[in-house]
């Protein structure tokens, strides 16, 4: 997509009013993306995106410009219009600019690419997913199932000598569901997604992720309002990480903690959790959906530990936040397209597998809520407060778990729910999701094993007893 | 290859694949965006970016490809691949192009010379008085966002029926997110300006909105749970109304995914409300005097007092109902597919100030942020269970901030369990417009 002797021109141009780092991204992408509802393929669409970015940093000053125009006067002017921003009058550094781009080492195999397999057999998927659904049982008024493929082929060079070539390929497959009865609806989802090519989709059974989701809408459309109050609540591993992802990981990246906005702001070395808690995020999980041989500065990815046993170990640092904050980036530094600068961002992030067993955590937990299934979930770093909605949730009574309840939300302050998990269960697995922040939508899994937070408040529609 | 000369190429290489009709919808538009940080700019961003979205019909099936690179390759590739998946989507609903013989279109200001000649010194220098004014005020920690974003974009749409039309317009937005500390406690605050005149940016207004609104935050505590009569702040309800907007579609409507199928004529909204669909508003973020099928938009009523007028349509829901489009075709961009949304929402306003509403509520909540919409909100079954901040309403006034709280209900009843709307309308950055509005009860959980 670029010569070495181009990028060392629009480097150099980036460079020309006194930026002390510049960076070219570019980036080529083939999308394919079917959905099907109503019995009907209702969507089938081919795209290429195609694009560059320019970046200059002069100390923690940014500066990002970005075009569809990749021809080497295209990126020149990118450059030179990223460089007008600064105001210096000359350069202070020089751009060292390898001879060859460096494909990286692909760590993530890709058996059968998406763009070897006919667009009929990718929509046979699609319909063995959405009948699944549709014929789970009689209440099942409607579903959706889509498929989505692309395939990132990224160059990366900067201006301290890294050049870089990588693919990326990601497929997402999803299933929701919505059961009616009279004027009552209700929905369920199921979406898997990978790094990885259309083997994903051989070695999968499309109809049981259709069957998840509509057991989800059919047992929420039997189920009651949540009571609200607060309770002790379990939640679920797989997607049931996404607690940890917002209440804690977001907190934890550069782009909340180098601004001194985090509320784990100068914590390093300090107890944020209790002593049961390791969190991790691990860039490198192989064929993850989260995951990446490089980050989107060309950087390795890392395995990053967090928290260990409460303590608070790491941030998730990028080179701009790093700036700022006198420390390293370590591989986290992530975008959803060339059309955003990167930033620290989460890649696969869990609770990692501790030692309470999934009968006694239930058991001892008195009355509260058990959340089989969570939804989305959001944050405001600043002040730490988030909520989570509950997709599939079942009341405890007296230690068994008794009927299913709807409309459930979770909602706490980062800081404070962490100091009071007290049970993690030993089965940790992961749940797929797109993440988004300054930087744009990207993939990202989440992960825990069961666990319990003693207390917690739970909104409902339905006054507590 | 320019936009003319690559159309005319694209069209000759669809007549060739035996594609029936054919569209083009492209878009191109600069953005510029400076975001100050302790007195510096920060982050500055600038782009230039279009895209071309094909259609093409074969077979009775409508394909779709996109690119963001106009050349020969990107020429064919739209066509095969529009061509192949057309096959896959065999079945599909009856697709029109629109011809507009007759169509006679609107010409809403969307467009201002002025905002365009504003340089990026004068935008940087705004920007930075807006932060340096917050700064300066009293418990003020830091301030976590500050920027300036302007935009303009064209949009072109041309068909093989004869179809071509082009429309530009820009914007500005700025905002800022005062962060206030007091006594260990630590709130924000947000203020926004948003439209085409540069003059209404007030760097010290707009700070003092930010850190005065982060300021009556402080001390903020739960409530305990229960029902209770609520007041929604303008921007929650806007924020309400924008997440549950597809229940006007009749898109989903057809697919099942909206309560509001066949519903037509009847009584679905307490009798306060009217809701109007408004693509020539002046201000509006989603204007325009054309659909995303080239079709003339145009204002109506989807509530009026109380009653369902209408759902919202394009030319294929339209021709599935049997009725005429309502001009709302519309897709996200050029690389998604053509559907069905609003423009600008906008509640009719009514008489009564929000201390009016208050006064109404007696005791109870005066809800002035939600957050978590994209989890806590179901647009299809209308349930929301969201983190809220806001004021206790006691004696019918205003009282101390209540955070760490949810309220939860249904849209579909919040719609008939309105009781009073406020004079208050502004459009929001959800691109929908309304006023305060009184709810006679929602579940509020916390302590």
């Amino acid at each position: 997509m670029i010569t070495p002797s181009t990028s060392a021109q629009v480097l150099e141009a980036a460079l020309s009013t006194g930026g002390d780092f510049a960076e070219i991204f570019l980036e080529d992408t083939d999308v394919t993306a079917l959905t099907m509802i109503d019995g009907k393929m209702d969507e089938a669409i081919s795209g290429r995106d195609h694009g560059a970015g320019v970046r200059v940093l002069k100390g923690t000053d940014s500066v990002y410009v970005y075009t569809n125009d990749t021809s080497p006067a295209g990126l020149l002017r990118t450059a030179r219009q990223a460089a007008a921003a600064l105001d210096g009058k000359s350069p202070v550094v020089c751009p060292r600019v390898g001879s060859h781009i460096h494909r990286v080492e692909n760590h993530h195999p890709i058996v059968i690419p998406p763009a070897t397999v006919a667009l009929a057999r990718k929509a046979e998927a699609v319909r063995a997913g959405y009948y699944a659904a549709k014929e789970f049982d009689p209440c099942i008024s409607q579903s959706t199932c889509s498929y989505t493929d692309r395939t990132q082929r990224v160059v990366i060079v900067n201006s301290l000598g890294t050049m870089v070539e990588d693919v990326r390929t990601r497929i997402r497959y999803a299933v929701s569901a919505v059961a009616s009865q009279g004027s009552e609806t209700q929905t369920g989802t199921d979406a898997p997604g990978w790094k990885r090519g259309f083997e994903a989709i051989e070695a999968l059974d499309p109809a049981q992720v259709g069957r998840n989701a509509a057991r989800v809408a059919v047992t929420m459309l039997r189920a009651d309002y949540c009571p609200a109050g607060r309770m002790p609540v379990a939640i679920e591993n797989g997607f049931g990480g996404v607690l940890f992802h917002e209440a804690c990981g977001h907190s934890l990246e550069a782009t909340s903690v180098a601004k001194g906005h985090s509320v784990f702001c100068g914590k390093l070395g300090q107890r944020i959790a209790s002593d049961i808690v390791t969190a991790i995020d691990d860039g490198t999980m192989v064929n993850a959906w989260g995951s990446n041989n490089i980050d989107d500065e060309g950087n390795p990815t890392q395995r990053t530990v967090l928290i260990e046993n409460g303590i608070l170990k790491n941030y998730l640092v990028d080179t701009l936040g790093g700036r700022r904050m006198g420390m390293a980036p370590n591989g986290c530094s992530r975008r959803q397209s060339y059309a955003f600068a990167p930033t620290s961002r989460m890649s696969n992030t869990y609770i990692a597998a501790g030692s309470d067993e999934n009968e006694e955590i239930i058991a001892t937990m008195g009355d509260g809520l058990y959340c089989a299934k969570m939804g989305g979930g959001s944050v405001n770093p600043i002040t730490g407060e988030f909520n989570f909605a509950v997709q599939e949730g079942y009341l405890v009574k007296d230690g068994k778990i008794d009927k299913p309840v709807r409309g459930a939300t979770l909602i706490g302050k980062g800081s404070e729910v962490l100091l009071t998990i007290d049970r993690v269960g030993r089965d940790m697995r992961t749940g797929q999701g797109m993440c988004g922040s300054l930087s744009g939508s990207i993939p990202t899994d989440v992960g825990q094993p069961l666990i319990r937070i003693s207390a917690m408040t739970v909104g409902g529609r339905k006054k507590g007893e | 290859m320019d936009f003319e000369a690559f159309v005319e190429r694209l069209f000759a290489k669809a007549a060739e694949a035996g594609l029936e009709d054919y569209e083009v919808y492209y878009s191109e538009g600069e953005s510029f965006q400076v975001s100050v940080f302790a007195g510096e700019v920060d982050s500055y961003k600038v782009s230039s970016r279009a895209g071309l979205s094909f259609r093409g019909l074969f077979q009775g099936s409508m394909g779709m490809s996109y690119t963001e690179v106009l050349d020969e390759e990107a020429a064919a590739m739209l066509v095969d691949r529009a061509r192949e998946n057309a096959q896959v989507l065999k079945g599909q609903d009856l697709q029109f192009l629109y011809a507009g013989e007759d169509a006679r279109y609107a010409k809403p200001v969307l467009f201002s010379q002025a905002l365009e000649e504003v340089t990026a010194e004068e935008k940087i220098k705004a920007a930075l008085a807006m932060e340096k004014a917050a700064l300066a005020m009293e418990d003020v920690r830091s301030v976590s966002h500050c920027a300036v974003h302007t935009g303009r974009g064209e949009v072109r749409l041309v068909n093989s029926k004869g179809l071509n039309l082009r429309e530009q317009e820009n914007t500005l937005v700025a905002y800022i997110e005062a962060v206030v500390e007091r006594d260990g406690d630590t709130v924000d605050g947000l203020a926004y300006v948003m439209g085409r005149d540069f003059a209404a940016l007030d760097p010290q207004k707009l700070a003092e909105e930010a850190v005065h609104s982060a300021r009556d935050k402080l001390g903020a505590s739960s409530v305990p749970s229960g029902a209770m009569p609520i007041v929604l702040d303008r921007e929650v309800m806007a924020d309400l109304l924008a997440t549950f907007a597809g229940m006007f579609s009749a898109e989903n409507a057809q697919k099942g995914l909206s309560r509001l199928a066949g519903r037509e004529g009847e009584v679905i909204a307490a009798s306060c409300v009217t809701l109007t669909d408004d693509p020539l508003l002046p201000e509006g973020l989603a204007s325009s005097s054309f659909d995303a099928q080239g079709v003339p938009a145009y204002t109506k009523a989807i509530i009026q007092d109380g009653k369902l007028m209408t759902l919202l349509h394009n030319l294929e829901t339209a021709a599935k109902a049997g009725v005429q489009t309502t001009g709302n075709a519309a897709r996200p961009g050029y690389k998604g597919k053509v559907t069905v949304a609003p423009s600008n929402l906008c509640l009719r306003p009514g008489s009564a100030p929000v201390s009016a509403l208050l006064e109404a509520a007696g005791d109870g909540l005066l809800i002035t942020e939600v957050s978590g919409l994209h989890a806590g909100a179901n647009g299809v079954t209308g349930d929301f269970s969201l983190t809220a901040r806001g004021f206790a309403i006691e004696g019918g006034r205003r009282g101390r901030p209540v955070d760490q709280i949810t309220v939860a209900g249904n849209f579909y009843d919040l719609l008939r369990d309105i009781c009073q709307v406020g004079n208050d309308m502004r459009m929001t950055m959800s691109g929908v417009g309304t006023p305060s509005v009184r709810v006679e009860s929602l579940m509020v959980a916390g302590e």
